[in-house]
């Protein structure tokens, strides 16, 4: 595919099954080695609920049938693989009878929405401050000054979520404090209603993009330094080359392949940050519905949130294994040049 | 002189003076140095590392390192003074009117662009954008002109060969025909053959641009047959400037006659001189050989490194055998083999008739004791963390010789001694403040200390400068004439195999090609292999034949038929070693 | 540039050396000899003294401050620090010079037991982690094969799974933990980066002359790991054990922030959970919230510079002259 070499293919596929079967089978596993019955769970609810439950046992015993849990374990466990191969992860406990998928479904487009937006601006901007923070023909005022603006890196998002949201939000109150959109507006396609988005989003990507961006900036410098060494950029000096192309072309093309790789790495750890972000600005999106579900003790919710969240993170590793042979030749092996090569 | 000092030149140094600051004070690299380079001439410039050759030539383009900086002198090329261009006038300047040619052709070229873009990319730098017809025809007529079809545009770097990638620099050099071109060691990182194609290749081009030639070396072979004039330098200063025969036939300055006799020569004088009466082998418990090889082969995957070889060193008398390859040969690999590092994939390796690979503790303990090696990398060979001491001591007790820690102090310090070092200056320092004659010298003075029967010496001088090399080869040739050591003596170079060595195997891609007495093989070489590297190396003889660039092509080419042919031309035998073909 | 260096003599018998005069000169000088001792590092102080600032005010907090004032009721409620005002018009007292949270507890005490715990969970975790790195990634890189297949692809697949997803998942399940728990649950996700990390230096490290050499001199394998290898490893240990560190209380306050983790010992994670959940952000109770948000802040800091400064330790190209 795309001369993208087969065992590489392979390699990375087999990475991505493994990745979500060892996922679901830890989500699975972790549970059961407790000692509380999720179906005594669901009756105390309903017993709070109703004062008291008349024949508790015959009622706990269609709860666990309606659960599963009466079956051996083997066949909960492949039936359990199967249901999350096929995104089913059972009815919620808190919400019941609503399926699991039904909540994660209305939650995910927010949460997406909101990764893939802060992702790229960090990755983005944090990269080509990093590369203009190493480069010689910087001004120094702002090779100064960059990494003044860096020292929040290794902040997790939520601190400067909280910082953010007092500021603009509870003091300056510039911005909304909490959800993904407002209360007033109807959730459709009207300017109202992107408008309103868009105001409730600024906060939580903003609180992401200030923590994250200067970890990929200290990278992409320590990259583009190594890079300034090498044999390759000397001799595109000696060419006469104009520096900015050399910047571009020579180092910046070079040293933003292991970033590349670095954010195949790291992407996990971002994406559970944002989880937090979501939490503490109740926004609509998994990080809530996670949150709600822990307050709830609804397991089947929290599995399910989780093993989606560590399915979107497996899902864009793979991709960008996928699309790194596109930008580094030497994964690629070109067919026309092998055969050149062949014909030598 | 009158050539030295043309009327119109290409380049003229004037003073040049180029200062370091450093932590401990400010270095002169360069100091006062003048100079010209006529059109159409080729100028080396020889020197060991340090001695200012690639400062100087840097300097000519601004492309000094920081903090170097030049701190008097002019530089006119082609009647422009470059130290006075601005950055933007310089940038136009390189390439155009100054090329320079790297010394790590491996790692020149930027891995993700293809050939044929980085050739344009200068094209266009300095003549704006250019219809692609034009730049596509005039990158095709370049690598051609460097021997290189046309398809090789449309490679990526790491589809090329390091010949062919020197290449492309050098067609990179000549793409603006510019006045002048810089060739910084361009072959230092290649194989005899392909250094012969590169170098003709380059001067090649070079005549039909008519442009000048600086070439940075410090193989004064190479240069003989390279250049027109010839300057030496030496801490920064030029101490010798002259055409190259004068040079080589009437050197003046006592530094230029060093650099001249340290160049080994097959057939000239031997730079050892050998003991009156040889120590004897250290006496041995057993019958079986001290090292045999039993049709052993090793292949790594698909490619077979080393074809089955069977040998046997018997060690009743102290031999030294060369094992003679280029890159890719498998003698490395066969060190390993003997050291036990990698197992033979099949065949044994014996060692007093054990096998290597499958011996107990207390025998692989032995096998150590008595199988020790010099390796090819000074440098890599002491642990940075510790005192270099701990290289000599720690397997000085390991191996239970130590009586005390002062019995362990003074078999260092006679060892050090026996070497030419000063143990008090090098025992406690940290290798990063040795140089690499130093290291490779400690790493030998630790072979004499431990005294094994055998001693597998990889590659010793490859790394060491060339003034160097002559001292410690005949450091290893005394631990057999003194010590009785036997040694195996893996090596490119034919020239020091040839006075070191009893025994000389050829190896080509695995195979044997030629083998025997060292007057033979390489005296008088049979094997149209052994005959083709003998050919490519390099003399510091003027009037010695060095090809033309389309013989050195030819050959190049036939280097593949060799890898077909399997053929072995044994010659005379010596008593201590027989290899069976 | 002027040269008033001609009238110095040079220190040194070689010729080729003389001091350094100018100002610029001497200023590169300096720079340089920093470029040889790579420890002495400003960046590398800065870090562990702001991490040693923690601990210390542990410490002085247990000597010199009431710890009983950490339990609930012992105070007013929502005190103000001193010199502010709360929204009932309160104003903060000596006895709580830093405040009260909605329960009464007093912030002085809450944090200086808080932020001591939250550093203790993030060292044992990765201290864990690093050992069980160091193990996988040696045994990977020597005994290779499909011992080393095996290790590889599980710490790929373990990279990329968000520990703290698997986490929550665990501590909900299993309702209150203590901190030492925790720290072990955050053991189990934080060994991938180092055994990736060492796994890698072995392996390139195996083929380094001093370890044929170490071979050659009879050097078992024990002894090449731990006295050949390990410390050349050293920095970069250092440099993984640091961001191990930042990864667990960044995984650790995230679970508190979710409610989970201990539930009755005091940590920064949950003083900011409590804070939230009050809705503190909107009756502007700033202290509560935002005193230990700075700790954590303070820590980070302190950990990214140690971490910065290792960076140019085992990376003598970062350090620009």
């Amino acid at each position: 595919m795309f001369g993208i070499p087969r065992s590489y293919l392979l390699n990375r596929l087999l990475t991505l099954v493994l990745t979500i079967v060892i996922a679901a089978t830890l989500i699975w596993i972790i549970p059961r080695l407790s000692p509380v019955d999720p179906a005594e769970i669901a009756l105390g609810r309903m017993a709070s609920g109703a004062g008291s439950v008349a024949g508790s046992d015959q009622i706990l015993e269609t709860l666990r049938a309606q659960m599963g849990i009466d079956q051996p374990l083997v066949v909960q466990y492949l039936k359990y693989i199967g249901g999350v191969l096929t995104l089913d992860f059972g009815l919620s406990t808190a919400s019941f009878p609503t399926p699991v998928s039904q909540l994660i479904a209305a939650a995910l487009p927010w949460t997406l929405g909101l990764m893939i937006l802060s992702l790229i601006i960090t990755f983005v901007v944090g990269n080509a401050l990093g590369a203009f923070m190493a480069w010689d023909r910087t001004p120094k005022l702002a090779r100064v000054a960059i990494p003044a603006a860096m020292i929040f890196t290794s902040v997790p998002p939520i601190l400067s979520g909280l910082l953010l949201m007092w500021l603009f939000a509870a003091k300056l109150r510039w911005l909304p404090l909490t959800g993904a959109y407002g209360l007033t507006v109807e959730p459709g396609w009207s300017w109202a209603f992107v408008g309103s988005v868009i105001e409730h989003g600024i906060l939580p990507a903003l609180s992401i993009v200030v923590v994250t961006f200067g970890f990929w900036a200290l990278g992409m410098r320590g990259l583009m330094v190594s890079v300034q060494g090498e044999d390759y950029v000397k001799l595109a000096e000696a060419k006469g080359l104009r520096p900015r192309y050399i910047l571009y072309k020579y180092m910046i093309r070079n040293a933003i392949l292991p970033q590349i790789t670095a954010f195949a790495l790291k992407v996990g750890l971002l994406v559970a940050g944002q989880v937090l972000v979501e939490r503490i600005f109740a926004y609509n999106g998994m990080g809530k519905l996670l949150y709600d579900a822990i307050l709830n003790q609804d397991f089947p919710v929290i599995q399910g949130v989780s093993y989606v969240i560590i399915l979107i993170t497996a899902l864009s590793v793979f991709l960008v294994d996928l699309l790194y042979p596109l930008i580094d030749p030497r994964i690629r092996r070109d067919a026309r040049a092998a055969k050149a090569e062949a014909e030598a | 002189m009158n050539d030295l000092t043309p009327d119109d030149p290409v380049l003229r140094i004037t003073d040049l003076s180029i200062d370091f600051p450093t932590a401990k004070g400010v270095v002169h690299a360069v100091t006062d140095l003048s100079l010209a380079v006529a059109k159409g001439r080729r100028v080396g410039f020889i020197g060991e590392s340090g001695s200012g050759k690639t400062t100087t030539a840097l300097a000519v383009m601004q492309m000094l390192a920081p903090p170097g900086r030049v701190t008097g002198g002019e530089v006119i090329l082609g009647g422009t003074d470059m130290l006075a261009l601005s950055e933007d006038e310089m940038r136009r300047a390189r390439l155009s009117k100054v090329s320079y040619i790297p010394q790590g052709a491996m790692n020149s070229l930027n891995p993700i662009m293809r050939i044929e873009d980085q050739l344009w990319d200068g094209v266009t730098a300095h003549e704006g954008a250019r219809p692609a017809e034009e730049l596509k025809r005039r990158s095709d007529a370049v690598l051609e002109s460097v021997g290189l079809p046309a398809r090789v545009g449309r490679l990526y770097p790491h589809e090329l060969s390091g010949g062919m990638k020197q290449r492309v620099c050098i067609a990179l050099g000549v793409i603006l025909s510019p006045d002048l071109i810089i060739a910084d060691e361009p072959t230092s990182a290649l194989d005899v053959v392909t250094q012969r194609h590169v170098m003709q290749t380059l001067k090649d081009v070079q005549a039909r641009i008519g442009a000048g030639l600086i070439l940075i070396g410090h193989d004064m072979g190479l240069m003989a047959q390279s250049v027109d004039e010839l300057a030496v330098l030496k801490d920064g200063v030029l101490v010798e400037h002259g055409t190259v025969r004068q040079i080589i036939e009437a050197p003046a300055h006592p530094y230029t006659k060093d650099l001249i006799s340290s160049v080994p020569l097959v057939g000239g004088p031997s730079f050892l001189d050998a003991a009156a009466t040889p120590a004897a082998a250290p006496p041995r418990e057993t019958e079986a050989p001290l090292l045999e090889f039993r049709g052993v082969t090793k292949r790594y995957g698909d490619v077979t490194a080393l074809q089955p070889m069977s040998f046997a060193l018997t060690g009743d008398v102290p031999k030294i055998v060369s094992i003679v390859g280029q890159s890719g040969s498998g003698k490395s690999t066969m060190g390993s083999l003997m050291l036990g590092f990698t197992p033979p994939t099949e065949g044994q390796v014996l060692y007093e008739g054990a096998d290597v690979s499958k011996m107990g503790q207390a025998a692989a303990l032995d096998f150590r004791k008595n199988v020790q090696a010099v390796f090819q990398d000074p440098y890599a060979c002491f642990n940075p963390f510790y005192r270099v001491d701990h290289a000599l001591k720690f397997p000085y007790r390991r191996f239970g010789y130590a009586k005390s820690d002062a019995h362990v102090q003074e078999k260092m310090e006679e060892a050090c001694e026996a070497v030419g070092l000063d143990p008090a200056l090098i025992l406690r320092r940290y290798p990063h403040q040795l140089s690499g004659g130093q290291r490779q010298r400690l790493i030998v003075a630790r072979a004499l200390m431990l005294s094994p029967k055998l001693l597998i010496a990889d590659e010793p001088v490859s790394m060491v400068d060339a003034s160097l090399r002559a001292t410690i080869l005949k450091n290893i040739h005394d631990l057999k004439d003194r010590y009785g050591i036997s040694i195996l003596y893996i090596t490119h170079d034919l020239a020091t195999a040839y006075h070191v060595s009893d025994y000389v195997i050829v190896l080509y891609q695995g195979h044997v090609a030629e083998a025997g007495p060292p007057r033979e093989v390489i005296g008088d070489p049979q094997h149209p292999y052994t005959r083709m590297l003998i050919d490519s190396i390099p003399w510091p003889d003027l009037d010695r034949g060095w090809g033309t660039p389309s013989t050195a092509q030819e050959d190049a080419e036939r280097l593949d038929r060799f890898a077909r042919e399997t053929r072995t031309v044994m010659r005379g035998g010596i008593e201590g070693f027989t290899l069976s073909a | 540039m002027t040269d008033k260096s001609t009238d110095v003599t040079p220190p040194h018998a070689d010729g080729d050396l003389r001091a350094p005069a100018t100002r610029e000169e001497r200023r590169a000088a300096k720079r340089a000899r920093r470029f040889e001792n790579p420890w002495m590092n400003p960046k590398l102080y800065w870090g562990a003294g702001l991490l040693l600032g923690i601990v210390a005010l542990g410490l002085l907090g247990r000597l010199f401050w009431d710890m009983d004032s950490v339990f609930t009721g012992a105070n007013l409620l929502k005190l103000p620090p001193v010199g502010f005002e709360n929204l009932r018009g309160q104003a903060g007292t000596f006895a709580n010079p830093l405040g009260t949270d909605g329960a009464g507890r007093d912030m002085v005490a809450l944090l200086s037991l808080g932020a001591p715990n939250t550093l203790y969970v993030g060292l044992l975790a990765s201290l864990i982690g690093m050992s069980l790195g160091i193990a996988l990634g040696f045994t990977a890189g020597f005994v290779g094969g499909r011992v080393d297949d095996v290790i590889r692809v599980l710490s790929d697949v373990m990279i990329t799974i968000p520990p703290l997803l698997i986490l929550v998942v665990v501590q909900s399940v299993f309702g209150d933990v203590s901190l030492t728990l925790m720290a072990l649950l955050i053991a189990g996700f934080v060994w991938q980066s180092p055994t990736r990390l060492i796994r890698a230096q072995v392996l390139s490290m195996r083929e380094a002359g001093y370890v044929q050499m170490a071979r050659l001199s009879g050097a078992s394998t024990p002894h090449i790991m731990f006295r050949e290898m390990l410390p050349n490893l050293v920095p970069y240990l250092f440099g993984s054990f640091i961001a191990s560190v930042t990864t667990s209380i960044v995984t650790a306050v995230g679970l508190e922030v979710l409610g989970l983790g201990p539930q009755r010992v005091p940590t920064l994670g949950r003083t900011i959970y409590e804070a939230i959940d009050a809705g503190a952000l909107i009756q502007n109770l700033w202290w509560w919230w935002g005193l230990p948000t700075l700790l954590l802040i303070v820590m980070f800091l302190g950990l990214l510079l140690v971490n910065l400064g290792l960076d140019e330790v085992s990376n003598p190209r970062l350090r620009k002259l």
